[in-house]
């Protein structure tokens, strides 16, 4: 079996070794860099910047600590940018590695198909040639959205692409979306020192989560004093000597040294020669596959944000196994019924699962128990104690729907919660489960109880 | 110890009325109940409310707990000086700790309202 995929991000990749586990002979084209966006636009770098800017707010809070500082705490952004290349570099050696190691080609350039079987690599050099495969998975990413009113220059008007390579920290920054990518720059640059402010022409930040995730994380931005305005679009912007300039739906004109532009992810499905074989596309250009990741066009795979749904790494990683197995003759079928996905605002954000009002407009009846950090004594001995935890469970059988977390470490402590909704566990399960003292998990075990209204460290209401 | 020119409010608020306006904040029970305050949502300047409604919340390091209006009005000022430093509600409830003032819609709501030794056999009897 001769497989060829088209980019090496995180779907890509994982797509490459599966393969190759499975006795694939596997060539990657990829035109900029292996890992794609989440490792070198996305996921890695922002998470990089936000644990220097983590370790910023950890050395402004040292003396509650105990710990007396002297002198200046400077943060240097060339600097930051400095160690989340290394983060980076050593992050796409190792895919390298693992390609190596596997006996996948890696072809880098840009790969336009040409026909069901064959696709034409413009190298680097400018040297074309052709790769033939029996199968194809097109894994070609998204990029960010860009509008007219917001022309991209790199430099006032920036993409989180641009974003994560400032050398100076800009004094006043305006971000237009406050979706994840926004609310996490948000809070990076706020501790860093810019004065932030948000727009958002929803009526809430992170609109894809439960309402109260939504409410807490506004009042933590505001706590940040990172102005919030939502429910507001932006219909103009200007690039003037002062800065630039942003004229609001509501009749507000805003000044901010540069501006921020997280609007969305556009799909990268253009001149890599769909049309030319046919590959049926949705009207807002990603590929429509089935749930075995195939496309209209027998022999061609697609996955990752270039199908749209979840735009997720660790999403299209498993689109990119269920792919590779169908290639080599199996009969895998996606599902996405547990995703947990983190948001790495300050607090950051774990959700999994139904959120309470996807609940309602389905017709479940729920019941929901909630938890506070600063119940928790591990959140006051990390001195972190915003946040809470929270169960949706069906009333009738008690199943865990959805848990929604807000608070240190809910990116890593919604696992728990994936495997209960997972395996259909219920709110006793977890409730019933010993927790070790003193962790932050402990939190699910009471959201849990609260449920049934029996936590123990809530008082009697 | 609840001043005397005070009215106070079953869910731990007092107001100190002059005319039609009423300084609100939460009582030195109350503050000292949630222990050390960390941060509070203030109502917004001219936010209209109803007696017994939300108009805030406060967070301190043990919970979190809402601000409940003791009375029907609008609000037309608050204490910004919290946002900054929540705290002085624990070092001073009844002065600097003031949250907001409100423009009281019904005086009459007023005559429901305890004076400070009828709070304090209230908070004795909550105590128990």
């Amino acid at each position: 079996m001769k497989l060829a995929i088209l980019g090496a991000g995180p779907g890509g990749y994982v797509a490459a070794i599966k393969a190759a586990q499975l006795g694939a002979q596997v060539t990657v084209i990829e035109e900029t860099e292996v890992g794609g966006t989440c490792l070198n636009w996305g996921c890695i770098p922002t998470k990089s910047l936000a644990a220097s800017s983590e370790m910023l707010a950890k050395l402004r809070q040292s003396e509650d600590f105990g710990i007396e500082l002297k002198g200046e705490i400077i943060p240097n952004l060339s600097k930051i940018i400095e160690r989340k290349n290394k983060i980076v570099n050593t992050q796409v050696k190792g895919i390298r590695g693992l390609f190596k190691s596997w006996g996948i080609t890696l072809k880098e350039g840009r790969g336009v198909l040409q026909s069901p079987s064959e696709i034409e690599v413009t190298l680097k050099d400018g040297s074309k040639e052709t790769t033939t495969a029996d199968k194809i998975i097109i894994a070609t990413g998204s990029r960010p959205s860009q509008i007219p009113a917001f022309p991209f220059d790199g430099d006032r008007i920036i993409s989180s692409n641009d974003a994560i390579n400032l050398t100076d920290i800009p004094k006043s920054l305006l971000i237009v979306g406050a979706g994840v990518i926004g609310c996490e720059f948000a809070c990076i640059f706020k501790e860093l020192g810019s004065e932030v402010s948000i727009i958002e022409m929803l009526p809430r930040a992170v609109a894809t989560e439960d309402i109260e995730i939504s409410e807490q994380l506004e009042r933590e931005l505001k706590k940040k004093k990172i102005k919030l305005y939502t429910n507001v679009k932006v219909e103009k912007v200007d690039v003037k000597d002062d800065g630039v300039h942003a004229w609001l739906t509501d009749g507000k004109e805003t000044v901010a040294e540069k501006t921020l532009v997280s609007i969305g992810r556009a799909f990268n499905s253009n001149g890599i020669g769909l049309e030319r074989i046919g590959i049926n596309k949705d009207i807002r250009g990603e590929i429509i596959v089935n749930e075995k990741m195939e496309t209209n066009v027998p022999g061609i795979y697609a996955i990752g944000d270039v199908i749209g749904g979840l735009l997720l790494a660790h999403v299209a990683s498993k689109e990119g196994i269920t792919a590779a197995k169908n290639v080599m003759g199996g009969d895998e079928r996606i599902d996405y019924s547990v995703v947990p996905a983190g948001i790495f605002t300050s607090p950051e954000i774990g959700s999994v699962g139904l959120r309470e009002h996807q609940a309602a407009e389905k017709g479940i009846k729920v019941r929901t128990g909630h938890f506070q950090f600063r119940t928790l004594a591990k959140a006051h001995i990390m001195g972190e104690i915003s946040g809470f935890f929270k169960i949706v469970s069906e009333e009738t059988t008690d199943r865990i729907l959805g848990v929604h977390i807000i608070g240190p470490h809910a990116s890593d402590l919604i696992h728990e919660a994936a495997i209960a909704i997972k395996k259909g566990l219920k709110t006793k399960d977890i409730a019933e489960t010993i927790h070790a003292h003193p962790t932050l998990s402990e939190g699910l075990m009471e959201a849990a109880d609260d449920v049934h209204g029996e936590a123990i460290h809530i008082i009697k209401r | 110890m609840n001043p005397d020119d005070l009215k106070y409010h079953k869910e731990h608020t007092w107001i100190k009325v002059s005319g039609r306006k009423a300084t609100v904040g939460i009582t030195d029970y109350a503050q000292n109940a949630l222990g050390d305050i960390v941060y509070i949502d203030l109502p917004e300047v001219d936010m209209d409310f109803e007696i017994n409604s939300e108009i805030g919340e406060i967070e301190s390091t043990k919970a979190t707990s809402s601000i409940i209006a003791p009375l029907t009005g609008r609000v037309i000022e608050v204490n910004e000086d919290l946002s900054e430093s929540p705290e002085i509600i624990n070092e001073d409830p009844y002065g600097k700790g003031w949250i907001a003032i409100l423009e009281i819609d019904d005086i009459s709501e007023l005559d429901d309202m305890m004076d400070s030794s009828e709070y304090e056999k209230y908070v004795e009897e909550e105590a128990k």
